[in-house]
């Protein structure tokens, strides 16, 4: 295989056949600004989709949970490592994922003899000025940074009606009730979307897309990098208030 | 991003991913009587008592060595976490490494397990890096006398644990005190807790910190090595709380305030 370059190349190709399938069905995950710091969204049938990675980290996973959990994993240890031995300011997602993951799935992707990563990653990152960064890795190590908020959707036509959506709207002026609003909307809008766009026959009718069947049968995750929280670490999950109050402004 | 590098996180152990990594906590002392241990520098007075909501720390800001004052402005209450404090006498880097190892534990258990630890969890690990200490003290260059409130949110209790050099603990129900003034401190505190107004777990937030005050004014007058604030220059004691809301520092403000209605004659609270 390796002697003949064609062979390499088919069976990378092939290998992203393989993941983009694997991740097609995945939910997405959601990382937009409010008003006092970013906002993390998500609904699932298995929980554990939103993680806290360091002080001022936030991680969104989309994929096979083991693999997620492998890469939240060494997050974790090469934050804590970083801001133990050098200080909780030297501690960036660039330089996690530069320096860090990237070169590592790339690596484990162009192996073609391992088991790649099933994976697509969400970054948010909440800087001691206010400053919100939005990063996006995906399973073969490539990563990009956004300023607006970005998502995480196995889907690419999802994925690209998303971005599009959240581009467009000034999610950095809504207060945290209104940004989950309005992303719980993008997230029923998105399931309509790829279900129009789709064939007939491939439609799935027994498959949950409204908002009500999501609250009622999924899990449902939100939390926020806040800038009033006045402690080191400033991840916190949103509290049972303000889902309550996220629902009863969206379920009717 | 090694396949290995998922095992300490599977227990949540930041001291043995450390350890991996190649750390040591404590560099060997070839010959400790070579060192003069009066140049060493030392954290002085801390004290921690419950109130009506929750623990009070305070701590004065003076670093010496020997009969030298070496800093005024020392900070000798730590957070180590959401739900805890730390404050230390003694070695200040000795203490100071403990109380970022600590720290780091507790984060990256509560991050990698997706709970927090334990409030008899982080007892624990106190007593554990103590006990890892024990040659330094003995030699006397690394001694540190910690005083560890937290919120046991399983229990929904503050809880105070005082150490011994060797790791030892012991739970407070009233109130504990260490470093060079803490004989004046735990006699007042004694004195104030079976015969003052009211039992300090009694006392509001705002009457506890101005006890925390006029207690390290009194200490700073009877000990060298406790520093008394010191308005002109805005140094002032580090008081904090620990609550079922977490842990709160007062503010410089909030303090410079607390401290010029504590200092008045002839108006006790």
């Amino acid at each position: 295989m390796f002697e003949e370059p064609f062979r390499w190349m088919e069976a990378i190709s092939t290998r992203h056949s393989y993941v983009q399938e694997k991740l097609k069905k995945g939910q997405p995950v959601f990382a937009v600004p409010y008003n006092e710091g970013s906002l993390l969204l998500s609904f699932s049938q298995q929980p554990g989709k939103i993680f806290e990675i360091y002080d001022r980290i936030a991680l969104g996973g989309l994929g096979h949970p083991a693999d997620v959990e492998r890469l939240r994993m060494s997050l974790l240890d090469m934050a804590h490592l970083e801001g133990f031995n050098r200080s909780a300011q030297d501690v960036t997602i660039a330089r996690l994922l530069q320096f860090g993951v990237a070169p590592a799935l790339k690596q484990n992707f162009e192996e073609v003899m391992r088991a790649p990563y099933l994976v697509q990653l969400l970054l948010a990152e909440l800087d001691a000025e206010g400053g919100r960064r939005f990063y996006r890795l995906n399973y073969d190590g490539h990563w990009e940074n956004f300023k607006k908020g970005t998502v995480v959707a196995g889907d690419p036509k999802a994925s690209q009606w998303l971005e599009k959506k959240i581009a467009d709207t000034p999610f950095a002026e809504y207060d945290l009730n209104r940004a989950m609003q309005e992303v719980c909307k993008l997230w029923e809008g998105v399931q309509k979307e790829v279900r129009e766009d789709s064939e007939d026959d491939e439609k799935d009718e027994s498959e949950t897309f409204t908002l009500n069947q999501a609250f009622e049968d999924w899990h449902f995750e939100a939390a926020v990098l806040s800038n009033t929280v006045k402690r080191k670490s400033i991840f916190r999950k949103a509290s049972e208030d303000e889902i309550q109050t996220l629902k009863s402004a969206l379920i009717k | 991003m090694s396949e290995s590098s998922s095992a300490p996180g599977a227990s949540g152990d930041f001291v043995g991913l450390l350890k991996r990594s190649g750390y040591q906590f404590h560099t060997p002392v070839g010959d400790a009587s070579r060192f003069d241990t009066h140049n060493l520098t030392q954290g002085t007075t801390v004290f921690a008592f419950h109130f009506k909501d929750g623990i009070l720390m305070a701590g004065d800001r003076r670093a010496t060595a020997g009969n030298a004052i070496m800093y005024d402005r020392c900070d000798k209450v730590i957070p180590i976490d959401d739900y805890s404090l730390m404050a230390i006498a003694g070695a200040p880097a000795t203490a100071f490494e403990m109380a970022r190892v600590l720290s780091h534990n507790f984060e990256y258990y509560r991050r990698s397990q997706l709970q927090s630890m334990s409030a008899e969890g982080k007892i624990r690990a106190l007593a554990n890096l103590l006990r890892q200490n024990v040659g330094m003290a003995m030699q006397g260059v690394g001694v540190v006398s910690p005083i560890f409130a937290t919120f046991d949110l399983q229990t929904n209790q503050p809880a105070i644990y005082f150490y011994d050099v060797m790791g030892a603990q012991f739970q407070i129900q009233s109130h504990t005190a260490t470093g060079s003034g803490s004989p004046t401190i735990r006699g007042i505190l004694e004195h104030e807790d079976l015969w003052g107004a009211r039992p300090l777990d009694q006392r509001e937030r705002k009457d506890a910190a101005m006890l925390a005050i006029r207690l390290l004014q009194t200490a700073g007058h009877f000990d060298s090595a406790t520093g008394k604030a010191q308005p002109e220059d805005g140094v002032y004691p580090v008081i904090a709380t620990v609550t079922e809301k977490g842990y709160e520092f007062a503010t410089q403000d909030e303090t410079a305030e607390l401290y010029k209605e504590s200092v008045k004659r002839g108006e006790h609270v």
